[in-house]
């Protein structure tokens, strides 16, 4: 693709500022969306702000391997939210398991364990990721176990963000940014194009390579 | 082991005198004779628990779960065996649930994460020991108490009993099985064996002429010309004839399996050469080479009714039942009638007619209603499954005279005018047929049937005037039944009675035939 294409399309200034800042927003960047807002001088959308601040809690609390407490300022936001979404209460139990486990505290974990998952288990499509966290109790140093992932900060993100979109959904809110929609646009535009016109065309879209200019 | 204990039993040295003895020993405590058991015991000094399994048997019951563990790695000296890594399992489970049940967590982990793993016996088996501790059956039930974990610990012996390996422990009741693989075989190589039941074993088992029919018990004179047709009810109660005499007769067998004539049937102004019984045996069907088709009420003898409306051109060479009771189909001798299926009130429910479809010869229906056997003229076969509507066909190398269908649906017989029997699986799965012979057909047509029990055996006419039997074991026959003056035309054994057969023949008589004389079987 050709950059001096772009030259003729015109990007509003205004445009991307929303763009950022309702990600921001998203991600519950408030100060940083606070920040922002100063410095262009571009008003804040009116959005929830009890909602953002609810939401910003809770991923705290993921990552900061709380989960129980996520869970419980959950019930707190919606009800019904983690009934209506049980493959998310799964992970958010699950997660406090492996928090229980990685602070040396494998009693409690195994007593959680067996009343909180075990009714999980009589569940077909929960059993394989059930023995895969309940067989963290059989290693001394779990990181060393084959499940290591379990314990990862990059797991932890990924179901944070998964509740983040899930409470947005439930409130009435979009669950996704502008700007994942705008990549991923652009992803299914060029394999539509390839299909069309063969594979040297149009190369895959790639945000990494498109960042380096 | 004490002197003699060495030694070899048996006519051909092929048993070992300790093995045997400590099977006997095994007989006797499952038999329930604990003191004869304990007795010889001691008097032979062998005992019926190795000393490995005692010793294991206590270390599971009193719960030393280290030594149990180490005998086991002991027994089974590969570590990549499966059976071993279960066994190690099973004792990990159990030893791990009582840690837990006793508030122990702290050393239920422990051996978990120590002990366990130094055993290898596999990432899978720990992460479900893991999964175990979580939520097994065992895990749910609240307390337990000491009779219930000696109740779980014999539970698991019995497991690990069926995961050791011989000689430690040997298969339970392997005396009796032994003897009963001898007497199976017996029973697989004798020809005449024709009846259920326990055998004797004070002999080796051989059956004789006694247990199939053999011999005429009674010869049945109603007929006026020759016998073309015979055939038992579906519940052996009646007998239904056919003959060129132009009647059909239906007769009773009474309690002392003696035959008696009850209706004599008549209507047809030609030859009647085929029957059918209702699969509930309240109704016959009569028909004929060049003759229409008529169904009769089998109580009163009355002709309910005559199939092609009085349309004399409509000949019926074979019919057959559905197990309804109340659907019947017929094959037309006539190339262009082709097979109609009717109901009993004489209502035509399908037909397939055209070019595709050639004189019928014989047909037959299988007792569960799902395919339907053609024998079209005069080498062909068609097994069609009317539910999926899929044909299979048979090509026969020699022109086929009669289909006959085993009581089970399995198989299916054919006589052919080259003077052997054909034997087909209705499945599919059998390349070749099984083929008898020794009876004599060329010209005519002669009809064969199952019989006895689980249809092991083949009946079937024959142009020599005699009545011959086959086992299915053996291509060549086992008895020939004389008697008979004429042809005999059809046979018919009767599926209640493994005893009692029934044979038609040109001479116009119907012969019964009843159990032989007991004497010794000819090789």
């Amino acid at each position: 693709m050709d950059p001096r294409q772009f030259e003729h399309t015109v990007v509003d200034d205004n445009d991307i500022h929303s763009i950022v800042m309702s990600y921001l927003l998203h991600n519950c960047f408030n100060e940083t969306a606070d920040s922002l807002a100063s410095c262009t001088g571009v008003k804040q959308p009116a959005i929830d702000r009890d909602n953002l601040e609810r939401r910003k809690q809770i991923i705290h609390f993921i990552l900061e391997r709380k989960a129980l407490k996520a869970v419980e300022l959950t019930e707190q936001l919606a009800q019904d939210l983690l009934e209506k979404n049980k493959d998310l209460h799964f992970d958010l139990l699950c997660l406090h398991f492996v928090d229980r486990v990685c602070a040396g505290n494998c009693t409690e974990a195994l007593e959680f364990a067996q009343t909180r998952l075990a009714p999980f288990g009589k569940v077909p499509k929960y059993v394989e990721k059930l023995e895969d966290v309940m067989a963290l109790l059989a290693y001394e140093d779990p990181e060393k176990s084959p499940m290591f992932h379990l314990l990862s900060s990059e797991y932890r993100q990924q179901v944070a963000d998964n509740l983040n979109r899930t409470i947005l959904e439930h409130t009435n809110h979009p669950s996704y940014t502008p700007m994942e929609r705008i990549i991923q646009q652009v992803t299914v535009v060029r394999q539509y194009l390839t299909e069309e016109n063969g594979k040297d065309a149009f190369p895959p879209f790639s945000l990494k390579d498109s960042l380096k200019g | 082991m004490e002197n003699g204990l060495w030694e070899v039993l048996g006519s051909k040295g092929l048993l070992k005198k300790h093995e045997f003895i400590r099977i006997l020993v095994q007989c006797l405590y499952s038999l329930g004779f604990k003191n004869s058991a304990s007795c010889l015991e001691i008097e032979s000094n062998i005992s019926y628990k190795s000393a490995d399994y005692e010793f294991l048997e206590k270390q599971v019951l009193s719960g030393d779960w280290d030594s149990c563990v180490a005998v086991l790695d002991r027994i089974f000296d590969n570590s990549k065996d499966d059976t071993r890594n279960t066994a190690l399992y099973l004792v990990f489970k159990q030893c791990l649930l009582e840690y837990l049940k006793r508030g122990d967590v702290s050393l239920a982990l422990n051996v978990l994460r120590k002990q366990a793993p130094m055993l290898r016996m596999g990432k899978e088996k720990i992460h479900r020991l893991a999964c175990d501790i979580v939520y097994s059956k065992e895990m749910e039930s609240g307390e337990v108490d000491s009779c219930l974990v000696q109740g779980l610990r014999k539970k698991l012996l019995v497991e690990l009993e069926k995961l050791i390996p011989l000689p430690i422990v040997i298969p339970e009741r392997r005396l009796e099985h032994l003897v009963e693989t001898a007497v199976m075989d017996q029973i697989d190589t004798c020809l005449y064996h024709n009846s259920w039941g326990a055998v004797s074993l004070y002999k080796d088992h051989c059956c004789g002429r006694d247990q199939i029919p053999s011999e005429t018990v009674q010869i049945l004179m109603a007929h006026k010309n020759e016998v073309w047709f015979v055939q038992f009810s579906n519940s052996g109660k009646y007998l239904a004839t056919a003959s060129s005499d132009c009647t059909a007769i239906i007769w009773k067998v009474l309690d002392d399996n003696k035959v008696e004539l009850k209706h004599t049937l008549e209507s047809h102004q030609n030859p009647v050469s085929f029957v059918s019984w209702s699969p509930d045996d309240t109704k016959l069907l009569t028909c004929g080479n060049a003759e229409v088709l008529k169904l009769w009420d089998v109580d009163t003898g009355v002709l309910r009714h005559t199939f092609g409306n009085n349309n004399t051109g409509f000949t019926v060479s074979s019919c057959a039942w559905f197990p309804d009771s109340t659907r019947l189909v017929c094959g037309s001798s006539d190339p262009e009638r082709g097979i109609v299926m009717w109901d009993t009130d004489g209502n035509e429910i399908k037909a397939w007619r055209g070019t595709r479809i050639p004189k019928v010869v014989d047909l037959a229906v299988t007792p569960d209603g799902e395919s339907m056997i053609t024998v079209f003229s005069d080498k062909e076969i068609r097994i069609l499954n009317l539910e999926t509507k899929v044909e299979r066909v048979i090509s026969e190398e020699q022109p086929i005279t009669s289909l006959s269908i085993s009581g089970d649906g399995k198989f299916f017989i054919v006589n052919l005018s080259c003077q052997e029997i054909h034997l087909w699986d209705l499945a599919g799965e059998w390349k070749q047929p099984l083929k008898f012979s020794g009876h004599r057909q060329s010209k005519y047509v002669i009809r064969s049937c199952f019989g006895g029990l689980d249809s092991s055996f083949i009946a079937s006419g024959s142009e020599d005037s005699q009545v011959y039997i086959w086992n299915l074991k053996n291509a060549k026959p086992l008895e020939v039944l004389s008697g008979h003056s004429m042809t005999v035309n059809c046979v018919s054994w009767n599926p209640k009675n493994p005893r009692m057969l029934a044979s038609a023949s040109d001479d116009q008589t119907i012969r019964i035939w009843g159990p032989g004389k007991p004497n010794k079987p000819e090789n």
